[in-house]
């Protein structure tokens, strides 16, 4: 397997959906550790590869190698994974050790193994429809918060969610950090399609949902935030510069996107020159009191994350955004960025039906979207962790800002084709009242 | 692997790309409302130095100590000052760094202990029992009399007579801080334990303090002696065989060719101070002229691979003159001290901002500077924002003032009675709190804070700054400071303007000819480089730091 030459190695990482860093240019790479899963013929390889780039910044990925580098499009050994979870054993590797760990849940034999459609940061693969593997692609030190998370939930008892069934992990020389994760698979309609859908058939029916995944969201966070005693999960008071640092954050992710914001691309046209303007309403909204509390939190809530099974709502992917380094991931913030992140969701769901459906959203869809979801949110969620009033509304804006320019970079980056749906966002939020 | 108790990816030279911030643990965040600052605040306050993007906090002595040294007066190795909290504080502390990406690194004092120490007190009353060869005592006053005296202002000798005993003690700083013996192998020993023991809790290294001073030899000034060096070396030895990726940081305030001792064969110390350098950016500043600069670092020897200059501009203690000529010191007493109460021991007792007059574009300069040169640069606390002294208090509290954190009552530092407070903080109308606080400069675009966050990012992003060769320019104009970093792939150019009035200056980049230049900050690129010299005009204090690119790169 370490014949592979330092060349394949860049041209199949660079080459992947998962490869983050798509941006710069790669001088190097190596195979920093390795630990052999199978002996047996043909010989199973994890691979910790190092792809340095011209600056001389570097990323560490994981690779699972056969006789390919990508052996994880072979069901055999996916399934030999997932058999090494099950007994829980450790695997030495030359500079460190796998360890594979289980919780529960297996059920008997696996048979059919599929991949579904790569994410940005993994490679998920399907079990009889009763188990999911995630292969963490890019790798930091650290514990994964997707693992966090999970386990806090299924600890906790909050039904809404996948439950985790196993993880792996390496510790080594190198670093220690979280590979992959085996959780319960749901049956049910992707949430963004399942908006899309409706959207299309003319019923209310995701509207009518929308309450019950506020409410979901809502006793989500109350659950993230119920446990005092352990520290990286006890909801912590906002300190006195708290709010200086949210604006102080987003203020410079707008300053940087907009420095960026490419000179030939006409959909950028209705907020380009404006980034000062964005900025001073950055500065109205962060006028508040107060800001609630701080959480761990989901960290890139969309539809996309949620699953519509037989009349209940289940929240999927805790990674956090994958832009942001894990440090960044696992920060206390407010619960209102998940939120934020969900209306914005709204948002891409009425824009993108007339792109993928050819379907105009009914009147005043996303507007009920939101209402429904956020009355359900307030229902539900621990009222200590949100500000009060207008001071929600306020948070919420800026949160939402701060979405908006995320999936500014985002789409310009990756689909410049939806780089209209955060310019409506932002032209919009220019142009509304500020709550007060 | 559940729970890790390693948040970093191993990097045995990530010191070397490290952004550094000193910290005052008294002032800087009040966590239990009795007036001083503590560790339990110190954790509150991560998530800003966090956002900073520092990689490493320093933290000033925070053992058990009487306090009439700063702290660097420890009477308990093992143990952490009352004020501050307790052993669980701590170890809580680092690990939440840990969790935010950063490391922590403490000061601790090696040469001597504070009299209080109850080994110095058994020393002094059994000198036959189990301590009494810990220090160094002796009969006669004028042995080493070629050693100088560090704190001129208040002390007549290295030996101060102890009644108890009936001889004299040696100490090289105050008479209450009495040397320890490194002849004695029992030292040695338990100063290693100290050092296991602090590792073995977390700590990710030690900013050693005072090490020029360990040994004591006839005809000698008792500085850098070979037996120093080699005590080090069994130190290094001790952390490289049981720890990974930790740091010793020496501070020796001596000139280049000896500090670079300090760094063995890579064998003895990670890093140490570049102290000459400190006081030639200040006067390079006044006079105008790159010349200081470029001849200290040009008298600098070359150091290990594995090795780094730790760079400030200013720093917890008075800014040392020690390591300049007569003349320039006179020059820079006259520049920076105009009032004889800012002048302390061989130094000026001030902090950067009130140094500078409060230019914004001169402490703008200053630290591009310090961020360009071959080294890792050291934040002062408070300096981010900008903070002011107090020259009207003591020795050098004045620069060790609480932390300015919001406009509200004690600066958001503490909300014990302002009378409980352990200093008064800063109330003055243009360095107060009210003027000059994080809260406020976190939500000014254009603030110093968020300009600082903005060059530390840069920093990071571009590894040279940290690992990377440095050139110097030599331009025919004096008061452009210009110089060339180079690492792997990436070319930095970087030119300052010392001068208070526009310059422009002809730089030789023949041999980039071809490359285009682009501005670092806001990205824009400039004229390729010919085969003629090229011409940049530079506003007055001002700096350009551009990334060589090789034409057509995007």
């Amino acid at each position: 397997m370490t014949s592979k030459s330092e060349q394949q190695l860049i041209e199949f990482v660079t080459s992947q959906r998962w490869f983050g860093s798509k941006t710069k240019e790669v001088a190097h790479s190596q195979v920093v550790d390795q630990a052999v899963l199978r002996e047996d013929d043909p010989r199973l390889v994890l691979l910790l590869v190092e792809i340095r780039f011209d600056t001389g910044t570097h990323e560490t990925y994981q690779l699972l190698a056969d006789d390919s580098l990508d052996a994880l499009t072979d069901p055999r050994n996916v399934r030999e994974l997932v058999s090494l979870i099950r007994q829980g054993i450790k695997l030495p590797a030359a500079d460190g050790v796998v360890e594979f760990g289980a919780i529960s849940g297996f059920s008997a034999e696996l048979r059919e193994a599929h991949p579904i459609e790569a994410e940005q940061s993994n490679t998920s693969i399907v079990f009889d429809d009763e188990l999911i593997l995630k292969v963490f692609r890019r790798l930091e030190a650290g514990i994964n918060p997707e693992l966090e998370l999970l386990r806090f939930l299924t600890e906790h008892d909050f039904p809404n969610v996948a439950q985790l069934v196993g993880w792996y992990s390496y510790a080594g020389r190198q670093m220690d950090a979280t590979l992959g994760i085996l959780q319960r698979f749901v049956v049910g309609r992707d949430g963004w399609e399942h908006a899309l859908d409706t959207m299309g058939d003319g019923s209310e029916g995701f509207i009518a949902s929308t309450r019950g995944l506020g409410e979901v969201i809502g006793r989500m966070h109350s659950t993230l935030a119920s446990d005092p005693n352990d520290p990286n999960f006890c909801p912590e008071e906002t300190s006195a510069e708290s709010l200086g640092l949210l604006t102080a954050t987003v203020d410079e992710e707008i300053e940087s996107v907009f420095l960026d914001l490419p000179e030939n691309v006409p959909e950028l046209d209705p907020i380009r020159g404006r980034g000062e303007e964005v900025r001073e309403r950055l500065r109205q909204l962060t006028n508040l009191g107060g800001a609630g509390r701080v959480i761990r939190h989901h960290g890139d809530l969309h539809l996309g994350q949620t699953l519509w099974a037989d009349g209940e709502w289940v929240v999927l992917d805790f990674e956090g955004e994958p832009a942001r380094s894990l440090p960044e991931r696992r920060r206390k913030r407010s619960p209102l960025r998940d939120v934020a992140g969900m209306l914005r969701s709204f948002a891409y769901a009425a824009s993108a039906s007339p792109l993928l459906r050819g379907v105009e959203p009914p009147d005043g869809w996303e507007d009920r979207a939101r209402e429904q979801f956020l009355e359900g949110y307030r229902a539900a969620v621990d009222q200590s962790l949100v500000p009060s009033g207008s001071g929600m509304d306020r948070l919420l804006r800026v949160f939402e800002l701060e979405k908006a320019v995320y999936e500014l970079r985002y789409e310009l980056n990756n689909r410049p084709d939806w780089v209209r749906i955060p310019v409506a966002g932002i032209q919009r939020m220019l142009e509304d009242h500020v709550p007060v | 692997m559940t729970e890790p108790g390693n948040w970093f990816e191993r990097d045995p030279l990530w010191f070397k790309r490290a952004v550094f911030y000193e910290i005052h643990l008294r002032g800087f965040n009040d966590g239990n409302d009795d007036g001083s600052g503590d560790f339990r605040g110190l954790t509150d306050k991560l998530d800003y130095l966090q956002w900073l993007g520092i990689d490493c906090l320093w933290l000033l002595p925070c053992f058990p100590s009487p306090l009439r040294d700063g702290g660097y007066d420890i009477s308990d190795f093992f143990s952490i000052h009352p004020d501050y909290g307790n052993v669980e504080d701590f170890t809580y502390f680092v690990d939440q760094a840990h969790q935010r990406g950063m490391r922590v690194i403490a000061d601790l004092v090696m040469n001597h202990t504070s009299a209080d120490h109850p080994w110095f007190q058994q020393s002094r009353t059994e000198p036959d029992g189990p301590y009494g060869d810990w220090y160094v005592w002796g009969d006669d006053d004028t042995r080493w009399s070629e050693a100088r005296i560090i704190f001129l202002d208040t002390e007549p000798s290295n030996w101060t007579w102890d009644p108890v005993r009936g001889q004299y003690y040696w100490h090289r700083f105050f008479s209450h801080q009495p040397d320890l013996n490194y002849d004695n192998p029992e030292v040695q020993e338990q100063m290693l334990n100290v050092l296991r023991f602090w590792l073995d809790l977390g700590l990710d290294g030690f900013r050693l303090d005072a090490v020029p001073y360990l040994y004591e030899r006839d005809g000698t000034n008792g500085e850098n002696l070979p037996e120093t060096h080699a005590f080090l070396r069994r130190v290094r030895a001790e952390v490289d065989a049981r720890y990974s990726d930790r740091v010793l940081l020496a501070e020796a305030n001596q000139w280049p060719s000896d500090v670079v001792q300090y760094f063995g064969d890579g064998d003895e110390c990670h890093m140490a101070f570049h102290f000459p350098v400190m006081p030639r950016m200040f006067m390079a500043l006044r006079r105008e002229d790159a010349l200081p600069m470029v001849e200290i670092l040009e008298s600098t020897p070359p150091i290990p691979e594995n090795a780094q200059w730790g760079l400030f501009l200013r720093n917890h203690d008075e800014l040392t003159l020690e390591m300049v000529t007569d003349d320039e010191r006179d020059y820079l007493y006259e520049e920076y001290a105009k009032d004889p109460r800012m002048k302390l021991n061989l130094g000026i007792r001030r902090r950067l901002a009130p140094l500078l007059d409060n230019g914004r574009d001169e402490i703008q300069l200053m630290h591009a500077i310090l961020f360009s040169l071959p080294g890792s640069p050291v934040i002062y606390y408070g300096d981010e924002i900008g903070m002011g002294d107090n020259i009207f208090l003591g020795d050098r509290d004045g620069v060790r003032t609480p932390m300015q954190w919001t406009g509200d009552r004690n600066g958001g530092f503490s909300r014990a009675d302002f009378q409980q407070l352990y200093l008064p903080p800063l109330m003055d109308p243009v360095y107060g709190f009210q003027a000059v606080n994080v809260e406020a400069q976190l939500r000014q675009p254009n603030s110093l804070l968020r300009w600082l966050h903005r060059l530390i990012a840069l920093r990071k992003d571009h590894p040279v700054f940290g690992l990377g060769t440095y050139e110097a320019l030599r331009p025919e104009n004096p008061r452009i400071f210009a110089h060339v970093r180079m690492y792997e792939d990436d070319i930095v150019l970087c030119v300052h303007n010392l001068a208070r009035s526009a310059q422009a200056v002809e730089l030789d980049l023949s041999r980039w000819e071809g490359f285009v230049p682009e501005e670092m900050f806001g990205r824009t690129r400039f004229p390729r480089i010919g085969e003629l010299p090229y011409l940049l005009t530079m506003a007055p204090r001002g700096f350009f730091w551009f990334q060589l690119r090789k034409d057509g790169e995007e």
